[in-house]
């Protein structure tokens, strides 16, 4: 003890104690610090597992496509988190519930399972013959060369010569010499969500893969088959190399174009090709792609055609139904036309005739949109072509979209047949008087994706582009390349000066359900700089500035009727393994259920170690009691209990309760300034059907249920030393956690913040979210909203600015409690932003004053030295020198 | 803080020491678990131990968590973080049980490693 402290018990007459008194008392404050490092270790992973179930949600809403590398890693970060909570609970509690841990074993060995993917080899040839393939052979050949195989032997059309490289082949590539744990390794540690990192790491897949050794057998096996088709097509055959990756199809996928197809390739450089169009599955695109389907990477092997070039006269696409028809509507056979190669149509590059004909059998000619150049079918091929689409729809029951070429020799060969992605649900525009209203920038070109959008246009035009594409834009480019599809899952919309309905970029356009507009004559002058536009695909129009989108449609809101990946292998799994991540069973911890043996989730893992943990805290072996948790006393009782691991009070404070007067933590005073600045007005007016919703939502959701008996979890708790404060707490209907540390050195300080949780719908706790999120970027955080949690973090500002950030962080809130349900009317959203921005901006300029006050109360007792405030400028008075 | 990166990427070495450095906390790097624990032996014996380990988990030779259990038998009370590429439920389980202070997985970044990395110094001292 020192001199000054038995000085100050001096003076307040109280006892001083002798040596053993003093060791034992020291003795438990050690065990009350323990126990506070523990809690706090239990919070810090409760956060951590709470974020890692978020994300989860998040992505079974099916708002966005992600990988498997996503889920595993999820599924590994939230298991990880509960591990450390059981943990801490078993040394806090000493071992008071001996079953958790086989509990949570169970949990993450059901997990496991799931998450296990024996992929069995894939048994047979390295190399096939086309003309020996079926459609049951598709996981061998790849679907494309599968049912080309099938496309000549069931429905009698020519189809070009040549053979395949299997999947055994390609497994053989990735199993020799360890290629693919090399590539996996590479793909795990690499950031999914940059641009430019996930450029590096293409590049890098890449050239691992043309870098490594081909197996002998393998070798021989294609030079065999080369060989064998030089033999029957004589000494002029040049080869098309083309992908027919396995598992492209799935899930309603089409895949298109994202692999690499090579032409006029001369037979002796067929073996070089065959790894180039290997290592563009791993192309910037395809990587791309793949990853936001959620596709994994080891499902989907590559088979590669090796094909005898056919010299087309003329080429294209024929759909053997309208693909912006609805599903109900008759129909036309659609055939987009190009002189020359067909991949003019595909790669977008050219914009194409196109020819319609009726689905009656024999097909009629209705309507011709000319194209570039010359018209490069007759009618009566058109016409033929026309029948040969209709009879491969009706060979595989489904609509199908057709890639052929004409021969030199006036022969249709079909190249390719697979289903066709078909427009499902005719999306409700509610185009009237909004649209009506904004100023029309440009008409014209061809919807290939219905729908409204709303956001900034942005033209794209070189590769550097795509990098400062921001979410949310409507992407605008001369020409429909597949090289912006990674671009899609970002945008709002897509404008394009050229291409049409059979492109892939137009068929990914589709795949995302995101409004696209092509062959729009000048777009990119015309909306070069525009700012905010609207884009109507279906009324072929751009309109200036921003409609309402229409109900339903809002972005942020509720989820989409139908996950963007739903049925895909990836979702199955991801459905599979939440089952034992999400759900939250343990409502009540009043109920005998409430117990280890009833958890069958992480969900309900991590509630019982929190509820549990907090009940220690506030009871705890007898030694420490009335040690731990203290009720905090401002004037009245509050409900916030209050444990300090060291320096967070001044002076000994004894009993069950601590006067804020006593409290000495900066960050927790600078929270209480937050908390107090402005009183709050209580909860807002909202018009009925906004509390109809709030009421319906509180009936629903039952983690909004707060009827349930002593509920410790639930508490307000505030852990502290002098420089650190863990706040958790319950607002209303939302759950907060804010910590901060400040420290000697800045690179230390940190605020982080997390929010999640609210009384309405889940479209307007989302848009709080954004709202908030906005507000803290404004100030210097690092903030996310996802659905309606909100992850803010600044690091490394001086303490005096970290504090700062803590005590507008108290403001909000307070004050953002329960506004969620007014998140519907956008003048009053718009009012309430203002008035937050203004008050936030006030109290921000009043810190200097309130931090002069708070150190001048805390003395020394803050260890933070003066060195941190010397960055700090205005923000620090002079007085405050002495504690910051 | 003295702070020992143990990975078989030499990029992803490199990058942190330099990172590291940057914000003023010196650290030391090897390539895999041999040479890690020579490093972790030589600083005790110059009387400068390392605060802290960030280990990956999969490389060739002794892999990440036999290093992480010699580390513990030789000093139990360093905080070890496993940084890894490969997410494994499986794994970080297993290191966590043999005394990981915590699992994390790349990409991470360089604030959010420094803030764990002065948790974990923080409880061990």
């Amino acid at each position: 003890m020192s001199l000054w402290t038995r000085f100050c018990r001096w003076c307040r007459r109280e006892e001083i104690p002798d040596s053993a008194q003093l060791a034992r008392e020291e003795a438990v404050k050690a065990a009350v610090r323990r126990r506070c490092e523990g809690f706090r270790r239990l919070l810090s992973a409760n956060k951590r597992a709470l974020q890692a179930i978020s994300s989860m949600e998040e992505l079974l809403l099916g708002q966005r496509v992600f990988g498997m590398e996503e889920v595993r890693g999820i599924s590994t970060r939230a298991t990880a988190a509960v591990f450390q909570m059981v943990r801490e609970l078993q040394v806090l509690s000493g071992n008071a519930w001996p079953t958790l841990p086989t509990a949570l074993a169970d949990i993450t060995a059901r997990m496991e399972a799931r998450l296990a993917h024996p992929v069995a080899p894939p048994q047979g040839p390295l190399v096939m013959d086309v003309q020996d393939l079926r459609l049951d052979h598709a996981p061998l050949a790849g679907g494309k060369m599968a049912s080309l195989g099938d496309v000549a032997a069931h429905v009698g059309l020519p189809v070009p010569d040549g053979f395949v490289v299997t999947v055994a082949g390609y497994e053989r590539l990735m199993t020799y010499g360890g290629l693919r744990d090399e590539l996996e390794r590479r793909m795990q540690a690499a950031d999914s969500e940059k641009l430019d990192d996930l450029l590096e790491l293409s590049s890098a897949l890449q050239r691992c893969i043309l870098a490594a050794p081909l197996p002998p057998e393998l070798l021989t096996a294609i030079e065999t088959s080369v060989a064998a088709l030089c033999a029957r097509h004589g000494p002029d055959l040049l080869l098309a190399l083309r992908s027919s990756a396995v598992g492209e199809d799935a899930a309603g996928l089409s895949f298109a174009g994202q692999y690499r197809s090579e032409l006029q390739v001369p037979p002796a450089e067929a073996v070089q090709v065959w790894k180039e169009i290997i290592a563009s599955k791993y192309g910037l695109t395809a990587l791309t792609y793949r990853r936001q389907h959620g596709l994994p990477d080891h499902a989907l092997p590559m088979a590669v055609g090796v094909l005898a070039m056919v010299q087309a006269r003329a080429g294209g696409v024929a759909y053997s139904r309208d693909p912006m028809a609805g599903p109900d509507s008759p129909g036309q056979v659609v055939i987009n036309a190009v002189q020359g190669l067909p991949c003019a149509v595909v790669d977008g590059s050219q914009t194409p005739h196109c020819y319609r004909y009726s689905r009656s059998q024999p097909p009629v000619l209705e309507e011709v949109l000319p194209g570039a150049g010359r018209p490069p079918l007759e009618e009566a091929q058109g016409r033929r072509l026309a029948r040969m689409a209709l009879a491969l729809e009706t060979w595989y029951a489904a609509p199908q979209d057709v890639e052929w070429a004409l021969g030199e020799d006036g022969q249709l060969v079909v190249l390719q047949s697979r289903p066709m992605l078909q427009r499902t649900n005719q999306q409700d525009t509610q185009r009237g008087a909004a649209l009506a209203a904004l100023p029309q920038l440009a008409q014209g070109g061809i919807a290939v994706s219905p729908g409204l959008a709303v956001g900034p246009a942005v033209v794209v035009r070189r590769e550097a582009d795509m990098l400062a594409f921001p979410d949310g834009g409507i992407l605008v480019v001369e020409r429909a390349l597949p090289r912006w599809a990674p671009l899609l899952a970002r945008a709002a919309g897509l404008v394009s000066e050229n291409g049409g309905v059979a492109g892939h970029l137009a068929s990914v356009a589709r795949e995302y359900r995101l409004p696209a507009l092509f062959s729009l004559p000048n777009a990119c002058s015309l909306l070069a700089g525009k700012g905010q536009i609207t884009l109507d695909a279906e009324g072929q129009r751009i309109l200036a500035g921003e409609a309402p989108l229409p109900d339903g449609q809002e972005r942020g809101a509720d989820s989409p009727a139908h996950p963007l990946l739903a049925g895909s292998p990836v979702y199955q799994c991801l459905e599979d393994v939440a089952r034992f991540v999400t759900p939250l069973h343990l409502l009540d911890p009043a109920s005998p259920h409430f117990a280890p043996e009833h958890c069958q989730s992480l969900h309900d893992i991590t509630r019982f170690c929190h509820e549990k943990a907090a009940g220690l805290l506030c009871g705890g072996p007898e030694e420490l009691g009335g040690r731990m948790g203290k009720q905090l006393k401002a004037g009245a009782k509050l409900q916030y209990w209050v444990l300090d691991m060291g320096g967070g009070y001044l002076g000994s404070v004894s009993g069950p309760v601590v006067e804020l007067s006593q409290i000495a933590s900066l960050p927790m005073l600078a929270l209480w300034e937050g908390l107090t600045a402005v009183p709050w007005a209580g909860p807002p007016q909202a018009d009925a059907g906004s509390f109809m919703c709030a009421v319906l939502e509180s009936a629903m959701n039952p983690a909004l249920e707060n009827t349930t008996a002593s509920t410790l979890a639930e508490r307000n708790f505030c852990i502290i030393d002098a420089d650190y404060l863990l706040l958790q707490a319950r607002y209303g209907y939302h759950f907060s956690t804010l910590e901060c540390r400040i420290a000697a050195e800045q690179h230390q300080n940190f605020v982080s913040f997390q929010f999640k949780g609210g009384a309405a719908d889940l479209g307007r706790r989302s848009a709080r979210a954004v709202l908030l999120a906005g507000l803290l970027e404004e100030h210097g955080f690092r903030a996310e909203a996802r659905q309606d949690a909100l992850f803010a973090v600044a690091e490394g500002f001086t303490a005096s600015q970290s504090l700062q950030k803590v005590m507008l962080l108290g403001y909000l809130l307070l004050h953002s409690r329960q506004t969620d349900i007014l998140m519907r009317d956008s003048a009053r959203v718009q009012q309430l932003r203002q008035e937050w921005t203004d008050r936030m901006a006030a109290l921000a300029d009043g810190w200097p004053h309130v931090q002069a006050r708070l150190c001048q109360r805390v003395g020394a007792a803050s260890t933070v030295t003066a060195s941190q405030a010397s960055g700090d400028g205005k923000a620090t008075p002079p007085q405050s020198v002495s504690c910051m | 803080m003295h702070i020992l990166f143990v990975d078989d990427e030499r990029d992803f070495l490199e990058l942190m020491e330099k990172r590291m450095m940057l914000r003023g906390i010196p650290a030391a790097t090897a390539s895999n678990g041999d040479e890690a624990l020579q490093r972790l032996e030589a600083a005790m014996q110059d009387g400068k131990p390392f605060d802290a380990v960030v280990l990956d988990v999969r490389m060739p030779g002794a892999d990440g968590l036999e290093v992480l259990r010699r580390i513990k038998e030789r000093a139990p009370q360093l905080p070890v973080i496993l940084l890894t590429g490969h997410a494994s439920m499986g794994v970080a389980m297993q290191g966590l049980d043999l005394g990981a202070y915590d699992y994390m997985l790349k990409p991470i970044g360089i604030n959010e490693l420094i803030i764990k990395l002065n948790e974990a110094t923080r409880m061990a001292a």
